[in-house]
């Protein structure tokens, strides 16, 4: 059984069908890519499955437990962890606050009332290395650089340890080294981690891409590597129109 | 984080000089302005509780005036029945006037000292705990806080004065007899009942600090910033939004509950709109981010009031509202804000001064310091 099956997964906004009937596996330890034109419901797919959206029929299973209508922060306890386009890291807050917030395995308002940050942790700061933020870790969040801030939304998953990453394109407005950094953090996690990242820079779907699903109209277009997509001809007109 | 913590101890420990030793000092031993200041430290700890929840996680809480009177009430209702005990049926005087029969049962249990001081603190906590989880599990944010937390404390405010017969009304509870704690009588002029009320305001802030900085702190300044975005790192915000908002109506009614001592009267102006607006003020001016700024802005608002209050009766509240406006646009971080932004200023002369001196003698010093201005700039920015 996949770690991740979505089953006829359908949201109405008011008579517009953003995501309309969609079936998904995703294996354990798999990166699949999400592609599709605009307004395909890449991100809408992602919402429902960490709950920003709630779906208006469908199922969403994850590690064997029904999480359709589960709110947000118990599918979070479940391991879903969500990256979201733009990057949202708590501004106001220091790199190594930000990473400490998101070590969040134990929840629990009492939990945390008697914890008193003492140093970071050796799993911290293996972390802020894989994203090579160590020597910034006092700098508010606010002052980072674009593609330093979605590595720290990148390590903030790491922390919180989930173990489905949905990623909404970690690569938006990176340069191009930056992305190319970002294309070998990923590489390092796969197999470790379910990944799904919607993305559009192909140079970086090719990088890091086994396997893609094309959406088109809220609903699976076609699937396979990255040469099956790149010819077939259905997504072709999907992309460019008729 | 080290350095934090020590931040925290040094501005605690200089609070602590300055209420305990500069104060009683400077303002002489003399009963009456003892009791004067030991009355802004009272509005101190309120406003301290405020910036708990506003400061730490962004809860704007207009209604922090009725946990505050509740505690005063609490307080109020052990020493009026003290001064009762001659009186038929040992009711307070204005139950009589009321011909109310008997001693109502809710007024029963506050012949206890202990139960006193434990109600005065839970009871406001439990309340703030009822309706804080009304309007947080129902996700209510922002501005609706405001609206329904202002519109409690106009009921409770409502209550108190439409029954007269339980509450003394409008003229509230007067005639009460000093408390006697451990067979010992306090005088609320006297030096020693100063220094109960400075370290009851050290206590709490040590308290309040110690809970800002922890893990759940922490939580609660990222809920500050964007709450969904906490939920999704698995958090139950509302339970930490709950928890803030009854740990500061604890303070809050810790902080009535000395201040009937101070007064000797328990009034319903301490649950009145403007009170508790004015406790909105007083963290502006000090600075909401910071406990103890929070409770200086408290005690320097009020001082000028007293000063300021005999030369100009009705301009007064004039005054307070420009004071207002004009900490809004000039100083939107209080004096705490103005305190941050001269110490960095300070440090990076500092620097600034031992990088030009670095230059003459290690050539390898400049380009070091010229790295790290960045920083320093950065975080006086914040």
């Amino acid at each position: 059984m996949a770690q991740l099956e979505i089953r006829d997964l359908t949201v109405d906004f008011g008579g517009f069908r953003a995501v309309d009937g969609l079936n998904l596996n995703v294996e354990k330890g798999e990166l699949l890519c999400l592609l599709g034109p605009n307004g395909a419901g890449k991100s809408t797919t992602l919402d429902l499955i960490c709950g920003k959206t709630q779906p208006t029929s469908g199922k969403v299973v994850f590690d064997g437990a029904t999480i359709t209508n589960l709110p947000e922060f118990k599918r979070a306890r479940h391991g879903v962890g969500r990256k979201f386009q733009i990057p949202s890291v708590f501004k106001r807050l220091t790199v190594r606050e930000n990473l400490e917030l998101a070590r969040s395995q134990r929840p629990g308002v009492w939990a945390n009332i008697t914890r008193i940050l003492a140093k970071p942790s050796e799993a911290l700061e293996k972390i802020m290395e894989t994203v090579g933020l160590t020597d910034q870790r006092h700098v508010l969040a606010e002052n980072l650089s674009h593609g330093q801030t979605q590595w720290l939304e990148i390590a903030m998953l790491l922390s919180q340890d989930c173990k489905l990453l949905l990623m909404d394109e970690p690569t938006a407005g990176m340069t191009a080294s930056e992305t190319q950094r970002t294309a070998a953090i990923l590489e390092k996690l796969h197999g470790e981690r379910t990944i799904v990242v919607v993305e559009h820079d192909m140079q970086f779907v090719r990088k890091v891409a086994r396997r893609i699903t094309v959406l088109h109209q809220g609903s699976v277009l076609a699937e396979g590597s990255i040469k099956d997509i790149e010819s077939n001809p259905e997504v072709r007109s999907a992309y460019l129109g008729h | 984080m080290t350095s934090t913590l020590r931040n925290d101890f040094l501005s605690i420990a200089a609070f602590a000089a300055l209420i305990v030793l500069a104060v009683p000092l400077f303002f002489g031993f003399d009963g009456y302005e003892l009791n004067t200041f030991a009355r802004y430290l009272c509005l101190g700890m309120v406003a301290m509780a405020l910036a708990l929840s506003w400061g730490t996680a962004g809860i704007l809480n207009l209604g922090q005036a009725a946990p505050f009177g509740l505690g005063a009430y609490i307080m109020a209702m052990h020493l009026k029945l003290m001064n009762s005990t001659s009186m038929p049926g040992g009711m307070p005087d204005f139950m009589g006037w009321m011909n109310i029969e008997t001693l109502p049962w809710f007024w029963q249990p506050f012949h206890s000292l202990g139960f006193t001081l434990l109600a005065g603190l839970l009871f406001p906590a439990a309340m703030a705990f009822a309706i804080g989880a009304f309007i947080f599990k129902g996700r209510v944010s922002g501005v609706f806080v405001a609206i329904i937390t202002l519109a409690v404390l106009v009921a409770i405010q409502l209550l108190f004065v439409e029954e007269q017969g339980y509450t003394g009304g409008q003229n509230g509870l007067t005639g009460l007899a000093l408390l006697t704690i451990f067979g010992v009588t306090i005088d609320n002029y006297s030096l020693n009942f100063y220094y109960l009320v400075a370290a009851s305001l050290l206590i709490v802030t040590v308290l309040a600090t110690m809970l800002s900085r922890s893990k759940a702190g922490l939580v609660l300044r990222a809920v500050r910033e964007d709450p969904n975005r906490a939920r999704f790192l698995g958090y139950d915000v509302s339970n930490y939004e709950i928890l803030v908002f009854s740990v500061s109506a604890a303070i809050a009614g810790f902080a009535g509950m000395l201040y009937t001592l101070v007064l000797q009267f328990a009034s319903p102006t301490y649950m009145s709109v403007s009170f508790s607006l004015s406790i909105v003020i007083w963290c502006a001016v000090g600075g909401r981010e910071s406990l103890i700024g929070a409770a200086i802005g408290a005690i320097v608002v009020n001082m000028l009031e007293g000063r300021l209050s005999d030369v100009f009766v009705e301009a007064w509240l004039m005054v307070l509202g420009v004071l207002f406006i004009a900490i809004v646009l000039f100083l939107p971080r209080g004096l705490y804000g103005l305190a941050v932004s001269v110490l960095d200023a300070m440090r990076s002369q500092d620097k600034a001064r031992h990088g030009t001196t670095a230059k003459t003698g290690e050539p390898t010093r400049p380009g070091e310091s010229a790295s790290t201005s960045p920083t320093a700039s950065l975080s006086a920015g914040e």
